[in-house]
């Protein structure tokens, strides 16, 4: 007993470090204590956060989703009631139309622009830093500003018009015309204001290409045309398919430039479907069938992102 | 995905190539020089059609008014007087006040609250840990729009609505900033952390003066980007912030546009609003182009 204090009083008192293997199932367990009570306070605000602003509405969505909720707060369970009632709403079915017309006009020209934007700074040797900011800057405006200075531009007194009327040309209904014509104006501004971004993620993509299999195919004797064709594009494949899954969520979203601009005319014929849910929310407060509109929204975006995620794990797995 | 921009682009391409023998190429460098000067060219034209819509809002913004301009004339000159009526006129300083409370706000404590979380999930071994990232991470597949009634019946029945809080709190919750600084903390050295740990540092201390000097790279990026998504932002303002007293400037601009406001007055408005994203694009521009090469931020 004698000698055990003594080792302990010795090795713990001048070589504490000695020591510490012996003492470390207690040690560590209480570090560890310490160490998760540490990790949970750390999380705690996010924790709050996240529980009240996304973990609940989105609980919330799928509930409200199946009642029908009024605006003091009373509500009635309906089942599957609203959804029916969607399948059977033509101005969901319209809006469903415009937002896949809307999407493919869009994901191919935003794709084409910044593609095009990425080859040309790709190949271009002095001034890319330049050009690179010249061609981003729009992409730091709000779909708001992209909207306000669109709508004066494709007006009936605007610069657009005003060229077109001394060719001779009678005034062009950009916004208020035909629905292919107006979705294409609505999407003229989307792709100014948003290619920067994805021309930035293809020319990442286009400089990380090895340059001896460009050199090969110009040996070959491939022109500019068929080296791009048959080199560059296989080999931006993965990006591109990055890049188009990205654009696709973000035009099936699309709501700020046509409230700015059309707001969902002329006649619907530009009632996408945030608008669609934006308008049965409050315009008529009719909270659980918006709530029902938003949930198909998560389902298309889940769709695509669960495709997006099998192509990426498919590629890494290889 | 990888590369850098900044690598030098002549790397690769014959024109920036030392030429081994120039007598021999020297046909070659000409063709090359002259498809420098074509590209240079084509690119300018695309800037101009990317560029002058912008300078189209800052001549019109200027533009005396009544005064002929464009699309027909070019004013015969420039003056401050749009900018300084819509100062005094109307709600557009308190619009973008709220504006900047909305983006600022929201920059500072999502960057702590994250950087906070990301270090304990990235560090702390604590029950429920890979649920909860797992659960944060799954909210970046729900589209904010999917839960805007069931947020908005929320901060209503807190009392939110037409209130700044009520506007700004539902929108700090960013998973992507957690996700993104919890990359950087995870592959920080253990050793860091064993030092601390044998100096005595409290935890906070070690999150404060370890991790947080540590992650200043990437806490950049996601403030230029966090107040960018804010200061641009219009569904949630729209719905949440109906009176003026929570009325955020692009739901201000918008109303502005579809009212029957003068064309002077609204472009003044918004050659206002683009300034801030301009400045800051002309002080950090090299961040921001890396980081949206390198990790995909999603503005």
């Amino acid at each position: 007993m004698s000698i055990n204090t003594r080792t302990r009083n010795t090795l713990a008192g001048r070589h504490p470090e000695l020591t510490a293997p012996q003492l470390k199932p207690f040690g560590a367990k209480k570090a560890l204590n310490r160490e998760a009570l540490a990790g949970i306070l750390f999380v705690l605000p996010t924790l709050v956060i996240f529980g009240l602003f996304k973990f609940l509405p989105i609980f919330g969505a799928g509930a409200m989703s199946l009642t029908e909720y009024s605006l003091n707060g009373d509500f009635e369970f309906l089942g599957a009631d609203n959804y029916t009632r969607l399948a059977a709403d033509p101005n969901f079915w319209q809006s469903l139309k415009v937002t896949f017309l809307y999407v493919a006009i869009f994901v191919p020209f935003i794709i084409a622009v910044s593609l095009a934007g990425a080859v040309l700074l790709d190949k271009l040797v002095r001034f890319t830093g330049t050009f690179r900011a010249l061609l981003f800057i729009p992409y730091l405006s709000s779909f708001v500003m992209a909207g306000i200075i669109w709508t004066w531009i494709f007006s009936t007194d605007g610069p657009l018009n005003a060229a077109l009327g001394g060719l001779g040309m009678g005034p062009v209904p950009f916004t208020s015309g035909p629905q292919l014509l107006v979705l294409l104006s609505l999407a003229v501004v989307s792709v100014w204001k948003g290619f920067g971004y994805s021309m930035l993620i293809f020319l990442a993509g286009l400089k990380a290409q090895p340059a001896e299999v460009h050199e090969a195919a110009r040996i070959d004797g491939a022109g500019a045309w068929k080296s791009f064709w048959y080199v560059t594009l296989p080999l931006l494949k993965p990006v591109v398919f990055f890049v188009l899954v990205i654009e696709t969520i973000v035009g099936f979203q699309v709501f700020d430039t046509i409230y700015v601009m059309t707001g969902g005319g002329p006649a619907r014929a530009s009632h996408s479907l945030i608008y669609f849910l934006f308008d049965e929310g409050f315009k008529f407060f009719d909270f659980g069938y918006a709530s029902a509109i938003g949930v198909v929204l998560f389902v298309i975006v889940l769709i695509l992102s669960l495709i997006q995620q099998r192509f990426f794990e498919g590629k890494d797995s290889k | 995905m990888t590369a850098t921009l900044s690598t030098p682009a002549g790397g690769r391409h014959p024109a920036g190539r030392p030429d081994q023998s120039p007598a021999g190429h020297s046909p070659r460098r000409h063709t090359e020089k002259r498809r420098q000067r074509t590209l240079t060219w084509v690119l300018a034209v695309i800037s101009l059609f990317t560029v002058a819509p912008l300078i189209a809002v800052a001549v019109l913004a200027l533009s005396p008014a009544d005064a002929p301009t464009l699309p027909y004339a070019l004013p015969s000159s420039l003056t401050l007087d749009n900018i300084v009526r819509i100062f005094n006129v109307g709600e557009f300083p308190l619009w973008l006040w709220n504006s900047f409370l909305y983006s600022a706000v929201s920059v500072v404590v999502v960057l702590l609250t994250a950087s906070m979380a990301a270090y304990a999930l990235a560090r702390k071994r604590f029950p429920g840990r890979n649920a909860l990232l797992w659960a944060i991470i799954a909210t970046m597949m729900v589209p904010v729009q999917a839960t805007l009634i069931p947020t908005f019946i929320l901060i209503s029945k807190m009392g939110g609505v037409n209130t700044l809080w009520g506007l700004i709190l539902p929108t700090l919750a960013n998973a992507q900033a957690i996700f993104l600084i919890r990359q950087f903390v995870r592959d920080m050295p253990e050793e860091l952390f064993d030092a601390a740990r044998i100096d005595g540092a409290s935890e906070w201390r070690t999150f404060w003066q370890i991790v947080l000097p540590l992650i200043r790279p990437v806490l950049a990026t996601l403030a230029i980007f966090v107040f960018l998504w804010h200061w641009n932002d219009l569904l949630w303002p729209l719905v949440v912030g109906q009176s003026d007293a929570a009325r955020t400037l692009t739901v201000g601009l918008a109303t502005l546009n579809t009212e029957t406001a003068s064309t002077s007055n609204v472009m003044a408005a918004t050659l206002v609003s683009f300034i801030p994203c301009l400045v800051i694009f002309a002080l950090l521009q090299k961040h921001i182009v890396a980081s949206i090469t390198h990790s995909g931020v999603k503005g």
